[in-house]
């Protein structure tokens, strides 16, 4: 049940990013697709969260890289 | 013939036994140091209060708090009385945006200005008084003395050889840059094997703490050398935790979640487990001398997210963003 609730609420998350992330609607620019990935990274190692929720966020990060380097 | 077997057995498993016994007989036994809480003053004004508190410094008289969330520096009395704030948002002089880590040597408050990408110098009266750009965004600023600062950068994930510690004199020139960080094909798991703390030590001498899967603690001249390696006593133990998503599934061994060096001892607070699987914050120091033994443990009374100690005293922030502070009775 609570590997469900995890699972539910990551997919959530990612799926939240990957429809809402602000920097994929407009840029198309790499570079500035880096410089946001690096501000996402930062912010989430600077959360001083636990672990897992830091991960989550690190990889949506990621996600949101691969999304707006793609322009998609 | 099995009888012989049988018996040299059992000498090999005595022989270990002792062996074992004589060694922890050697190692000094671990103290458990108690504490207790100081009051803090409430504190009411809304410039006060703590938002995202996410470093620490000390000197003789003050304690300063980085707030990322106000982009502001809050100046507190020793017994945690709000004294005033240095900084806002912006990018100008004197302007901050997430200031991430603090220090303070000769009267001089230098501030790691993460996404301005500099590191900002303010006087006592908090005005502005010099800086430098820094081509990363700053994580931590530490003077090492009155002429150099070390600003450590985390690593952009990009699988390029990055350089996490960074020298600079106080006019901004690169003196050394160091320590390459990991890099493989997951950067999310790159990313905790890279995380470190450094404790500024004495005479510029600083070391870096591993947050995960490194037992040992770096020592680094004020130059950059590499002076030594402190193999840790294992009886600050290692708290395992299994990242997620199968595939990718790799085991991080959680070591440290905030440390501190305060004369000649490094505190180094335990990652706990969190609702099962996950680390959080711990409640229990380790008191661990400069050749790595264990002397005493602190229990404290809440998980601790930063602290730094000065003397008998901790100056801690709690899982509320609060300031907490403890006196340390041996």
């Amino acid at each position: 049940m609570k590997k469900l609730a995890v699972f539910t609420l990551a997919v959530l998350v990612l799926v939240s990013a990957a429809l809402f992330f602000p920097t994929s609607l407009a840029a198309h620019d790499v570079n500035e697709c880096f410089k946001n990935h690096q501000d996402c990274r930062e912010n989430a190692l600077n959360l001083d969260a636990p672990w897992y929720k830091v991960m989550i966020i690190l990889t949506v990060c990621d996600f949101a890289l691969g999304k707006c380097a793609l322009a998609l | 013939m099995r009888r012989e077997r049988s018996l040299i057995m059992a000498v090999i498993v005595v022989s270990l036994t002792v062996f074992a016994a004589a060694r922890a007989a050697d190692r000094p036994g671990v103290g458990k140091w108690k504490v207790v809480e100081v009051a803090v003053p409430a504190n009411d004004a809304d410039e006060a209060y703590l938002g995202r508190p996410i470093a620490l410094a000390l000197d003789a008289d003050h304690l300063y708090i980085v707030d990322a969330q106000d982009c502001a520096v809050k100046i507190f009395s020793k017994d945690g009385e709000f004294l005033r704030a240095v900084g806002r948002k912006g990018r100008g002089p004197g302007e901050l945006s997430f200031p991430s880590g603090v220090s303070v040597i000769g009267g001089r408050l230098y501030v790691a200005d993460k996404f301005n990408y500099r590191v900002q110098a303010f006087d006592r009266a908090g005005k502005p008084c010099g800086g430098f750009s820094v081509p990363f965004a700053p994580d931590k600023a530490w003077a090492l003395t009155g002429e150099t600062l070390l600003v450590t950068s985390n690593p952009t994930g990009r699988p390029t050889a990055e350089k996490m510690l960074h020298i600079y004199d106080v006019g901004g020139r690169l003196r050394w840059e160091g320590l390459e960080a990991q890099a493989s094909s997951d950067p999310v798991f790159d990313a905790f094997r890279n995380m470190i703390l450094v404790c500024p030590g004495e005479g510029g001498d600083f070391f870096v703490v591993f947050r995960s899967g490194e037992r040992s603690i770096l020592h680094f001249a004020g130059s950059g050398a590499l002076v030594g390696k402190i193999p840790v006593d294992e009886r600050h133990a290692f708290q395992p935790m299994d990242l997620p998503f199968q595939g990718l599934r790799k085991r991080l061994l959680g070591f440290c979640w905030a440390a501190a060096w305060d004369r000649g001892f490094f505190y180094i607070s335990a990652p706990a487990p969190v609702e099962g699987k996950d680390l959080g914050p711990g409640r229990f120091l380790s008191v661990v001398d400069r050749e790595g033994c264990l002397t005493a443990s602190i229990e404290l009374p809440c998980p601790v997210h930063r602290f730094v100690v000065e003397g008998g005293r901790i100056y801690a922030v709690d899982d509320d963003g609060g300031l907490r502070i403890f006196e340390v009775v041996r």
